[in-house]
């Protein structure tokens, strides 16, 4: 510690402020810490200057407490002492993706009849490059094998392919006999199983795959807000600043081949079989939704961890207003608590409205 | 069209690719761990002409050669001993030879000639005519000279003059990273003549910097070691090592322009260069890489390097 040389936050440090407290998001080292909004108001007000001169600051009635915060910074190697406080510049929040398209949700259900294999060819004139396949009432083992063969026989776009489907007979054996063909598939979650079983990527299949108890009723599972899914990385957290953190550059096919910025919304764009993908691209109602921001969304703008958090437009509190909370978030920035969202009494009327079972929703 | 020279394994590759893709840029990729098929390099009074795995590199406006070189002998041929040796000698004089040609009437950017011929005195050297700071340094072959150069200063270290050496045969393994300290006992322990040993004043530093550039577009971040062992707390617990801190950084102008005259004088429009910053406040010149990495320090500072890579061949 260092009290007459200036001090400099690491500009992967970045702070956010929220009602009651703060964060610091280290975004090189995806941690998250919460912090005194007196600590965020020294380090927006005073980064630059020496510990010595913020205590002469606040007429030093305080240094024990600003000497506590520094030890925490420096400890965390949130800060570093520099007289070169010019040359180092805060961070870029630049979001930027070279894909028109990043990633797609496609649910199949037992009646779906619609091309999936001419979705995924548009998808690759998209760039899309993450897939996640939904099988939620039965397992579509036909329709997995061909998307299987095609991404194993065709050049394409997408990187990663994430599947969801429910525990059948032989599930296990019928995993096995496809393995070799999942050379972009990096995670396969069976749910409804009678065991629960996680098995690492081995051999020359890069597959994460999971054997769960858990059950998923359809789409209506979707939408959770939860600190297991906080990421405090560079991409995600500009890409929260500038974009939905959810919706962006996302297209999805619900069950009945429509398509949608996601398979909970209600709001189609036509169906797949006479609508092309790059022609709702386009569309300035479809992407929209892209563009709203964490700083827009009542409450959630008020929250220390809105920029390393996912969101729903699908289910919100406020059914009818496109900036409300999302429904499924239990945490309060005005508490700091977070309680079960599905038992709220004030929620009751929207869980109602979307006809969300939320006995189903729990594990 | 775009002709990247690169390894199949290199990550930085695959996202530039992507950007040329979003920017509907044409490109062909080689590797450079593969047989490339060379049709011919013909040269005569009238053109001069080259077609590999049977495409004909009239049509390509721009090279960016990212890493390693083309394969053009092939792989039956690997295995012969002396006879490999010298038809190695031969390839290398192709490839270095196509090079230049088309650097000639091309936009290439990268080199393996540079990488090949990384001579880090003619660079040290350089980089002083262009008024950056370097740090005093000696090549010796006697143990007289060593000592004479340790005694002036606090301590020194010692680095390679192109490569770090990695030598492996049946009986012996020598590898190293590179820049080592050179301690009294050391010396002590050598003849009195040796081997050319390169050795330079260690200086102590605030922190690191590396800078990826590209024609007259400077990357710069700052290397943080580790503040002191006190910090090294154990509040989370890490699988890896605690990545030590990398931040951007936005060189003074005076700097900025030293650099950029370097890179001219070394004839290089791609690389990254080591400099630190002294605890006596001083910027100082350590060497350059011609193709060396820059995926690290596009992430860390959200740089965005691999689409400004794209971007440069965007008008051809």
């Amino acid at each position: 510690m260092k009290l007459d040389t200036p001090f400099k936050l690491y500009a992967n440090c970045v702070t956010v402020k929220g009602f009651n407290r703060s964060t610091i998001c280290d975004l090189q080292r995806n941690d998250v810490r919460t912090i005194p909004n007196d600590l965020y108001d020294i380090l927006t007000n005073h980064e630059g200057k020496t510990i010595n001169d913020i205590k002469n600051q606040y007429h030093n009635e305080f240094d024990d407490i600003i000497d506590e915060y520094f030890q925490f910074l420096y400890d965390n190697e949130f800060i570093f002492f520099t007289k070169q406080t010019s040359i180092f510049p805060p961070l870029s929040l630049k979001w930027s993706d070279p894909a028109i398209i990043n990633n797609s949700i496609i649910d199949i259900d037992k009646n779906s009849s619609y091309d999936v294999l001419k979705v995924l060819k548009q998808l690759d004139d998209l760039h899309c490059r993450h897939l996640e396949i939904r099988n939620f009432d039965v397992a579509r083992v036909d329709v997995l094998e061909n998307i299987f063969d095609y991404l194993k026989e065709n050049e394409s776009s997408i990187q990663s392919v994430e599947i969801l489907l429910p525990f059948f007979k032989d599930v296990e054996k019928w995993i096995d006999s496809a393995k070799h063909k999942f050379l972009r598939v990096s995670f396969i979650r069976v749910f409804n199983c009678p065991f629960n079983q996680n098995i690492m990527p081995s051999g020359n299949t890069k597959a994460y795959i999971m054997y769960t108890k858990q059950h998923y009723e359809s789409e209506l599972c979707c939408g959770k807000i939860s600190q297991n899914f906080f990421a405090a990385n560079m991409k995600a957290f500009t890409e929260s600043v500038n974009h939905n953190s959810c919706l962006n550059k996302k297209l999805s096919i619900d069950k009945n081949g429509n398509i949608k910025n996601c398979p909970s919304m209600q709001k189609g764009f036509g169906s797949v079989n006479d609508t092309q993908l790059k022609d709702i691209v386009t569309d300035k109602d479809f992407t929209k939704v892209w563009s709203i921001t964490k700083d827009q969304i009542l409450v959630c703008k008020d929250c220390e961890f809105r920029h390393i958090c996912t969101d729903c437009r699908a289910y919100k509190e406020n059914p009818t207003d496109e900036f409300s909370k999302p429904l499924k978030c239990g945490y309060s920035p005005y508490t700091n608590e977070w309680e079960d969202w599905s038992i709220n009494p004030l929620k009751k009327e929207a869980i109602t409205y979307y006809k969300l079972q939320a006995d189903t929703e729990k594990p | 069209m775009i002709l990247l020279i690169s390894s199949k394994y290199d990550v930085s590759t695959n996202i530039v690719i992507q950007w040329l893709n979003y920017y509907g840029i044409v490109f062909l990729r080689l590797h450079t761990e593969e047989f490339s098929m060379l049709n011919y390099f013909s040269v005569s009074n009238k053109s001069i002409s080259l077609t590999i795995n049977d495409i004909n590199l009239e049509a390509i406006t721009g090279i960016w050669h990212r890493r390693g070189r083309l394969r053009n002998l092939p792989n039956s041929l690997n295995d012969l001993g002396k006879v490999t040796t010298y038809l190695k000698k031969e390839e290398d004089s192709l490839i270095k030879s196509i090079e230049t040609s088309l650097r000639t009437t091309k936009k290439y950017i990268g080199s393996y000639i540079s990488e090949i011929e990384n001579y880090k005195l003619d660079h040290l050297i350089a980089a002083k005519e262009c008024n950056l700071n370097i740090p005093d340094s000696i090549v010796t072959t006697s143990k007289k000279g060593l000592l004479d150069f340790h005694s002036k200063y606090d301590q020194i270290i010692s680095k390679d003059l192109r490569y770090a050496i990695n030598i492996k045969t049946d009986d012996i393994s020598i590898n190293s990273t590179g820049t080592f300290k050179v301690t009294d006992e050391l010396i002590s322990e050598l003849d009195d003549h040796f081997a050319p040993i390169y050795a330079q004043e260690y200086i102590e530093k605030e922190f690191e910097i590396r800078i990826f550039f590209i024609e007259d577009n400077l990357f710069s971040m700052g290397i943080f070691s580790q503040q002191d062992e006190q910090t090294r707390v154990d509040y989370r617990n890490y699988n890896d090592e605690i990545p030590n801190r990398c931040v951007p950084i936005n060189l003074p102008k005076n700097i900025k322009e030293q650099l950029l005259d370097f890179t001219r004088k070394v004839k290089l429009n791609t690389g990254s260069i080591d400099m630190i910053y002294s605890i006596d406040e001083h910027y100082v010149f350590l060497e350059v890489n011609p193709m060396g990495q820059f995926d690290w320090l596009s992430k860390n500072c959200n740089y965005y390097i691999e689409e400004a890579i794209a971007k440069e061949f965007m008008e051809l």
